[in-house]
């Protein structure tokens, strides 16, 4: 806080003594907090042992022998688990506070040997036979456990991850769009499934009060997924288009009032984004039909036109949460 | 020289300020709905998610209505002259209705005004050199660059335009001295640092000068990006690579430069010295500066000298931060010289979108992935909404 613009408003008289002087000594007794840079340090340095252990073990392979190294890596899974259950609160379905900073990077680090661990089981041993499914279950099982058990966000979105790998898909965000190939068929459907299983899932949690906080996860990695199938869907199918464009008229709606309850900005700005690109494509695909240079116009200025229209949309809709919140 | 008036910026700041302390409960409720009232801001600043929203859809009208003026006036253009011409008056378009925005709408970082900002700046800079030389020479793109971006920093106290404006201007620097000939190869990388160890300097006395306070922010962002090439300027990496290339000194692999014991301790020292100096001032700017140039220390060792395998490296680096950071936490505990681990209690975006489940997301990467029966993944497009259905 700058003291200056305190003792003004003292000076002005719309501060009293005793705020001003609660200002100053707040501000005298302030600490500098490195709460952030240690977090970083501490996931860097999470980050460096998992995968600098997974290098050391592949390249030594033929020295120490596959048990040895099994049992490496069970041993950090297994030390880390037995303090992470030592360490924590009682288990509830609200939200739990970790008891400290260590215990989430503890965790993540487990987390992510365990996933090793299953990996190497079945590259090694074919352990869980040659159905693929199975080996990918189990660590989707002991994520999701783990994250409501030890209420942990980060492992929550890495089980997100794994059950959209076990259906097929990669949910990654920064590799949504390039990994998946959307013109496929089974793609686009798997995408609509997941899409709507996560958003059920946020409704539950939700609804039924069971670790709320995850709603927000849960929700944010749904609508995406569902919004993009349902794209994918109207580029794709020739005859159908319209039909995707109502589902995802009906996705729309339900996510756009969600968040109007929530009073999150985020939804209501990605649902009007998303349905601004569902209607620029049934625009477009229509002039494209008009085979015909002012086709090209009309598209311009519609282009032109609708972002003016969603801009001033946007600000209406941005009052209109502020007052709901209010 | 601001296009926003100066009473409603300090009113802003004191809205914040009040915020804060409401927040601390120094003051109460009605206490700060007086000074809410006794000080009006009438700006209009959107939710910052909002604020994107508008930023995007802004951005894609400038591009279509370039898009259709270029069609439109397409027999007039005939050259690259022409289009150029387009260009600057399309530039000046934006910054006129970004001036109306502000003049008659109160727009304040709402999006709409960043974007016309932007693309305004970037319309001139590349027309304007195009118009100016005909084949762009790197001197006059940074001049230009440096000259509009100046310009709009003074008008708008935009964080990126000065960052922009601070990099065009070491490029000008650059780009001039390299007409020295050889001596330039001995002189640059001093010349830089000077000039970003004069601007960090300036920079850091402007900020606590009451006339510069709308431009904290600006001089902010020039602090760091001024710490930063102080540091480049004298790394080793850069320092060798770069007069590698641009003055041929055909380097075997094993080789070094002139004077690289100098810039050996230079490349090692200087993170350090940011680190202390961060610590001792309790400075934020010094100590994160700092803490991303250690990671610079240890890429340029790494470049040139493989002390030890990759993956020894990675986990006992790994093993030094986890062990570190517990005892750095462990050794705050009773706030020793003013210092503490608990949370900052300003309430940031990233929070409230948890970022950070997201980044655990990203660097994770599901162990067994199933197999698909169709081998087709890895080369999907973006969904191919058409040439002009998407953005």
């Amino acid at each position: 806080m700058n003291v200056k613009v305190f003792e003004k408003l003292h000076a002005e008289g719309l501060l009293s003594d005793a705020s001003l002087e609660s200002v100053k000594t707040a501000e005298a007794n302030r600490l500098f907090s490195l709460h952030w840079e240690i977090k970083t340090l501490l996931y860097l340095g999470v980050l460096l042992l998992s995968g600098g252990l997974g290098i050391l073990i592949y390249k030594n392979i033929d020295t120490i022998g596959h048990q040895v190294i099994l049992l490496i890596i069970g041993v950090i899974c297994a030390g880390c688990f037995s303090y992470c259950i030592r360490q924590k609160a009682p288990f509830s379905w609200q939200k739990v506070n970790s008891p400290n900073a260590f215990f989430d990077y503890a965790l993540l680090l487990g987390c992510l040997t365990f996933v090793t661990f299953i990996g190497y089981l079945q590259f090694q041993y074919t352990a869980f036979g040659t159905a693929y499914g199975l080996a990918t279950v189990i660590p989707l099982v002991v994520l999701s456990v783990s994250a409501y058990y030890f209420d942990h966000l980060g492992v929550l979105s890495m089980a997100v991850t794994n059950l959209a790998a076990w259906m097929g898909i990669a949910v990654t965000p920064f590799q949504l769009l390039s990994a998946n190939d959307f013109s496929s068929d089974r793609i686009i459907y798997t995408g609509v499934a997941l899409g709507i299983i996560l958003l059920l899932l946020a409704l539950i949690s939700a609804k039924k009060n069971l670790k709320k906080h995850f709603a927000f996860t849960y929700q944010n990695f749904g609508a995406h997924i569902l919004f993009i199938a349902c794209i994918a869907g109207m580029c794709m199918y020739e005859a159908t288009y319209l039909l995707w464009f109502l589902f995802m008229a009906v996705v729309g709606a339900y996510v756009y009032l969600q968040a109007f309850k929530e009073g999150s900005f985020y939804f209501v700005l990605i649902t009007v984004l998303y349905g601004y690109v569902g209607v620029s494509i049934v625009v477009t695909r229509l002039l494209i039909r008009s085979n015909d240079i002012d086709g090209i116009y009309t598209g311009l200025l519609y282009m032109i036109g609708s972002a003016i229209g969603v801009i001033v949309l946007l600000i209406k809709l941005n009052k209109k949460i502020k007052h709901a919140r209010v | 020289m601001l296009a926003y008036s100066s009473l409603s910026l300090d009113n802003l700041e004191i809205k914040e300020e009040a915020e804060k302390a409401l927040r601390k409960e120094c003051i109460d409720v009605p206490a700060y709905k007086a000074i809410e009232a006794a000080h009006p801001v009438n700006f209009y600043t959107p939710n910052p998610v909002i604020k994107i929203g508008l930023f995007i859809l802004t951005a894609v009208i400038v591009c279509f209505s370039l898009g259709l003026l270029t069609l439109i006036s397409f027999d007039m253009l005939r050259s690259e002259k022409g289009f150029a011409s387009l260009c600057v008056f399309v530039g000046l378009a934006c910054y006129g209705v970004l001036e109306i925005f502000i003049r008659e709408k109160k727009l304040f970082r709402a999006g709409v005004d960043d974007a016309l900002l932007w693309s305004a700046a970037g319309l001139l800079v590349c027309s304007v050199t195009y118009l100016y030389d005909g084949y762009s020479s790197p001197i006059s793109w940074c001049f230009f660059t440096f000259a509009i971006t100046l310009l709009a920093t003074l008008r708008f106290a935009d964080m990126v335009m000065a960052g922009v404006s601070f990099l065009a201007l070491l490029g000008l620097a650059f780009t001039l001295l390299i007409k020295l000939g050889p001596v330039a190869k001995t002189v640059i990388p001093f010349a830089i640092m000077v000039l970003s160890l004069a601007v960090y300097a300036i920079g850091r006395s402007w900020m606590k000068q009451y006339a510069f306070r709308h431009y904290n922010w600006c001089l902010t962002v020039v602090s760091v990006l001024s710490l930063l090439t102080l540091y480049l300027a004298g790394n080793y990496y850069v320092v060798r690579e770069l007069s590698n290339t641009m003055f041929d000194l055909q380097l075997e692999e094993g080789q070094s430069i002139p004077g690289a014991l100098f810039f050996w301790i230079y490349t090692t020292v200087i993170p350090l010295v940011y680190l202390y100096l961060g610590i001792r001032k309790k400075d934020a700017i010094l100590l994160r500066t700092g803490m991303i140039l250690l990671a610079a220390i240890v890429f340029t060792i790494r470049y040139y000298h493989s002390v030890m395998p990759l993956e020894t490296a990675m986990v006992l680096g790994g093993l030094v931060l986890t062990t570190g950071a517990w005892a750095l936490i462990r050794y705050l505990k009773t706030h020793p010289h003013g210092f503490t681990y608990v949370e900052p209690d300003e309430p940031s975006l990233a929070d409230k979108l948890k970022v950070e489940s997201l980044i655990i997301a990203q660097t994770y990467t599901p162990g067994a992935h199933t197999p698909s029966n169709t081998t087709d993944f890895g080369g999907g497009t973006g969904g191919g909404g058409g040439a002009s259905g998407d953005y």
